[in-house]
């Protein structure tokens, strides 16, 4: 038999899914899987999404930590993705306001009237100056939202265990003069709803959380388990 | 999958992205750093051309999120397929440049010693999915190696081992179930 058969399709399912194969094989395998029959091309589809998955999970034995520059570099070239964006951005403001002047001309007061007075949590999302850092945390993720120019932040936690019994997670804003406390999180604290507001920012360049007995401490006593730079 | 706890957030995380959300984008990046940067440095193992290949799959991410559709698999599959590729393609280039030999040719089971591990990810994982590399044989943990971590394809492997092509095939798919089993992919 000179023409492949289905089945020989079916083999080459692993090494496809591995990106173990040359580039000129990939586009032949996709030109053959486009022709073949539906159950084939199936069952191709689930065995790739099989081993993708799997190597998904055997990435944890190969995690590694990048050099924290690259998160910069990282962000820095998706910004500068984003002019036209912005733009657009710019352009739907500019034309929202001249339909809020063109009401009043009308007027429209009623459109100029203030909204009530935003919450702290609106602001701070509102923010133009809104950075988000996140962290892990005991095998979650702590995730903080501040503004400078607000001088507060959120902090929401997201598949953080429960502090064990007797004990608290506390927040520490840090600044030159050392750490101030930013309050604790018990078991509620953790929970996907809770959401934890730091109130002054000041100087403070990080957000560490540590574990305290009790109700929490005046200066932490146990080691940082999260450093998040405010930055 | 991996994560049961993670995976739906990634997805929230990615559909976010493909909308634009800068925010979104960084917390995509602080969840999946470690796994990206391990995977690109075990296959290019140099920390340079690992930075360099990182950061560009992360451009893909914010360019292509739109494209990821949850129903064909997880986002960190989706993730972590597109960083294995373009590592991929980066050791072959290097392999056209003729420089490969020297770099790569080792593709040893060794990780590099100074790498940090990710404390993030649970150390409980690790020795899970450590043990179902262990639990392969020693012929099917050398294909997975050389393939997937080496960059070569199926064909290089065959002669790399001077077997023939079927029974790479064979070891591949065998070691590839070996692992979803163990691992309890369903």
């Amino acid at each position: 038999m000179t023409e492949p058969t289905e089945f020989d399709l079916l083999e080459l399912a692993t090494p496809y899914a591995l990106n173990a194969i040359s580039d000129t094989e990939r586009a032949a395998l996709d030109r053959r899987l486009a022709a073949a029959s539906r159950p084939i091309a199936d069952r191709f589809d689930d065995e790739v999404r099989a081993v993708r998955e799997t190597m998904a999970i055997v990435s944890a034995a190969t995690s590694a930590e990048p050099p924290a520059q690259l998160r910069d570099a990282v962000l820095a070239a998706v910004q500068s993705e984003k002019p036209s964006q912005l733009r657009l951005r710019t352009a739907l403001l500019a034309a929202a306001a001249a339909i809020i002047v063109g009401l009043a001309a009308f007027g429209i007061g009623i459109a100029l009237r203030p909204p009530p007075t935003p919450t702290m949590t609106e602001q701070i999302m509102a923010a133009p100056d809104k950075r988000t850092v996140a962290g892990q945390l005991a095998g979650g993720t702590a995730t903080v939202v501040f503004s400078r120019n607000i001088n507060a932040g959120l902090v929401e936690m997201s598949h953080v265990p429960p502090p064990t019994q007797g004990t608290v997670y506390q927040m520490w804003l840090i600044d030159d003069k050392g750490p101030q406390s930013a309050g604790t999180m018990d078991a509620a604290g953790v929970t996907p709803s809770a959401v934890h507001l730091l109130r002054n920012l000041g100087k403070s360049s990080v957000l560490a959380f540590t574990v305290e007995p009790g109700k929490g401490s005046v200066q932490p006593t146990g080691t940082i388990i999260t450093k998040l730079p405010l930055s | 999958m991996t994560e049961p706890s993670h995976g739906s957030d990634l997805d929230a995380l990615l559909r976010r992205v493909a909308r634009r959300d800068a925010d979104a984008f960084a917390a995509l990046y602080d969840h999946t750093r470690s796994r990206v940067y391990g995977l690109v440095m075990r296959v290019l193992r140099d920390a340079g051309y690992s930075e360099e290949t990182t950061q560009e799959i992360y451009l893909e991410v914010w360019r292509t999120a739109h494209a990821y559709d949850s129903a064909k698999g997880s986002a960190l599959s989706w993730l972590l397929t597109m960083a294995h590729r373009r590592a991929v393609d980066r050791v072959r280039s290097e392999q056209a440049a003729g420089q490969r030999e020297s770099r790569y040719g080792a593709a040893s089971v060794e990780r590099p010693g100074d790498l940090v591990a990710d404390s993030a990810i649970a150390a409980d994982e690790r020795r899970r999915v450590a043990a179902c590399l262990d639990s392969l044989t020693d012929v099917q943990r050398q294909c997975i190696e050389l393939a997937y971590y080496g960059g070569l394809t199926y064909s290089e492997v065959s002669q790399r081992l001077a077997a023939n092509l079927s029974t790479i095939k064979s070891r591949m798919r065998d070691a590839l179930r070996g692992l979803r089993g163990c691992l309890g992919v369903s």
